[in-house]
């Protein structure tokens, strides 16, 4: 099931049930995302920015409304449905990169590639080299920054096709120069893919060239 | 560079923390226990099964002598000790009697004599009779006729060994064979109703279920016309052959009616009942263990499961099936649970190459080996089954967050 567009008709989390979302071009409101376009969701700390995300991941079903891919309520995907989308069409950066500390970098890659036969070894030696990490590529997650962290994941994000990468927070540790590579390289990819992209920020913008802002 | 890893062992080496190698043992040494205790008690019953069926063995036990309780005072107060007619009716249509015989006893008086070299052996005598059909091995020349007046007898063979290793031994007489002993004439003289005869016996056969000396129908019918007073007597005892010997049934009926089950062998039946008993209790045993061992073992998985449950959840995030999530844990249940049933089935056939040279001597041709084994596969299939059910269960209930 290829992902053309995201629909989001009247969503609200089910903690904001009682006051609602004042404010919010998001929540409460009609938003489509268009697979090619990028958009960036500007949030301020506690409006929802990762529930959003993990809405549209599938972890999470605590909203009222209707979230649609293709104009399929994703409510109503099954377990198989979800994990081809998280491994053909739907890519995803968690904030928290969830890697795994005690296995190294290229080993965090791998663990996806390998699901995904996306990409080969060279291939990912060579976004290590982009990012400038390619001399962690054999160190434990446990010993990098959270800076290097958060490039490991970024790799290992886009060891798959997508029709839409999720990126939530993806540069919060990042450098201007860092933030250039990896905004740089996830454009490349989404564009070669022709691929949507939503990344989520509170502050530090991931420095790609954005088609429609929304305030969360 | 790096070495490359399948996802399978990246998989592993992730999820294998946590992994509990006491709680395995533990599972391991008490699911073991409780296999070979339901193995071993399956695979003696089923070595032992054969002679419980065979028709000769001692375990079975088809036959019954009854009789009604003599009391001292009521032997002296002449209370009576035959069965009626009645009593004969009700006992013949209750569900375990297959037969009834009734022994005919002699109305009168008989001498014997049995003179081997220059030694003879005098004394007063007693015999019954009881239909051909109850007798164990017929021999040959069963039967009477007037004319010839030659009887042939059986007698217990524990009389012979009686004679053979109590009495000959002691009084310095020479020990006799089976095949010598028909060839003694047995002088048989009959006393009652005015006259006196003197008959032939001939010792033609050996009885191991009558407990008596044993003359053909016919001799005793022509014998008591003769010899005896003319009334009918009604037996006093009778050869019954039941459909279950060990049926509960059975003792509860003679003990109702005060009637006695004659000789120890009545209560080998009950042998086979209580193996069937204890085989039973021992195997539920055997099972009970195997359900704790199980029961550890989806504790344990449930303990893994919930410290390892961030990562098995981040695996899902990224795509993981929980199928694929759980296989490196399936396999590793599987495994563990195949080398349990290696080690089981091993250990059983060990044990049983220990008693198998006793029962065979005992003249058991062994059971098979099928219905054991077919039932630790079965244990152990649904052991994997349940643990295989759990972990897919709690994988899946770790796919929301």
């Amino acid at each position: 099931m290829n992902i053309d567009n995201i629909e989001m008709n009247e969503v609200l989390p089910a903690v904001f049930a009682a006051q609602g979302a004042p404010g919010s071009e998001i929540w409460c409101r009609n938003v489509a995302f268009e697979r090619g376009h990028s958009y960036l969701v500007s949030a301020q700390s506690g409006t929802g920015k990762s529930s959003l995300c993990s809405y549209m991941y599938g972890y999470r079903s605590d909203y009222s409304g209707r979230i649609s891919f293709s104009g399929i309520d994703i409510a109503t995907l099954g377990i198989s449905q979800w994990c081809e989308l998280r491994c053909r069409h739907l890519a995803y950066l968690p904030q928290e990169m969830r890697l795994f500390p005690e296995l190294s970098a290229i080993e965090n890659v791998e663990l996806k590639n390998r699901l995904t036969g996306h990409r080969n070894r060279s291939e990912i030696e060579q976004m290590f080299e982009r990012l400038g990490i390619q001399d962690k590529i054999n160190q434990p997650v446990a010993y990098l920054s959270i800076g290097q962290q958060q490039r490991v994941a970024i790799i290992r994000a886009l060891c798959q096709p997508f029709d839409f990468i999720l990126l939530d927070e993806p540069v919060s540790h990042l450098d201007e120069s860092n933030n250039h590579l990896a905004a740089k390289l996830v454009s490349e990819e989404a564009k070669r893919q022709g691929a949507g992209i939503i990344a989520t920020s509170v502050g530090n913008n991931v420095m790609i060239t954005v088609d429609k802002e929304y305030k969360l | 560079m790096s070495k490359t890893h399948s996802p399978n062992n990246l998989l592993w080496r992730l999820l294998r923390k946590h992994v509990s190698a006491g709680q395995l043992l533990g599972f391991s040494v008490a699911s073991l226990i409780g296999l070979v205790i339901v193995l071993l008690a399956l695979q003696f019953y089923s070595d032992v099964k054969p002679m419980l069926s065979s028709d000769d063995s001692f375990m079975r036990r088809d036959y019954i002598i009854l009789t009604k309780t003599v009391s001292g005072f009521g032997a002296l107060l002449g209370s009576n000790a035959d069965f009626s007619d009645d009593e004969l009716d009700d006992l013949s249509k209750q569900p375990w009697v297959r037969k009834v015989g009734q022994f005919t006893t002699p109305q009168y008086r008989i001498y014997g004599s049995l003179t081997f070299g220059n030694r003879a052996l005098r004394t007063y005598l007693f015999y019954e009779s009881v239909p051909d059909e109850f007798i164990d091995e017929l021999p040959d020349r069963w039967g009477f006729d007037p004319a010839e007046g030659k009887v042939p007898v059986i007698v217990s063979r524990d009389y012979l060994s009686l004679y053979n290793f109590g009495f000959a031994a002691t009084r310095n007489m020479p020990q006799v064979s089976e095949g010598m002993i028909g060839m003694i004439p047995v002088q048989l003289t009959l006393s009652g109703n005015g006259r006196s005869e003197t008959v032939e016996g001939r010792i033609v056969g050996f009885s191991n279920r009558l407990n008596t000396i044993i003359v053909p129908e016919q001799f005793m019918q022509w014998s008591n016309e003769r010899f005896g007073s003319d009334e009918k007597r009604q037996p006093s005892r009778l050869i019954v052959e039941v459909s279950s010997p060990g049926d509960k049934a059975i003792s509860e009926y003679t003990k109702a009616h005060g009637y006695e089950i004659a000789g120890d062998k009545a209560d080998s039946g009950k042998a086979s009942y209580m193996l069937r008993i204890l085989t039973g209790i021992i195997a539920t045993i055997g099972g009970i263990i195997s359900l704790l061992a199980f029961f550890v073992l989806i504790l344990s998985i449930s303990l893994l499961m919930q410290r390892n449950s961030r990562k098995l959840q981040d695996l899902l995030m990224l795509g993981y099936t929980p199928a694929q999530v759980s296989a490196p844990y399936v396999k590793m249940i599987v495994a563990t649970n195949a080398v349990i049933l290696i080690l089981g089935c091993a250990a059983t056939l060990i044990c049983r190459s220990l008693y198998m040279p006793t029962l065979l001597s005992l003249g058991s041709t062994g059971g098979g080996l099928l219905m054991p084994i077919a039932t630790a596969v079965a244990i152990m299939a649904a052991i994997t089954t349940g643990s295989i059910f759990s972990i897919r269960r709690r994988v899946s209930s770790l796919w929301k967050a």
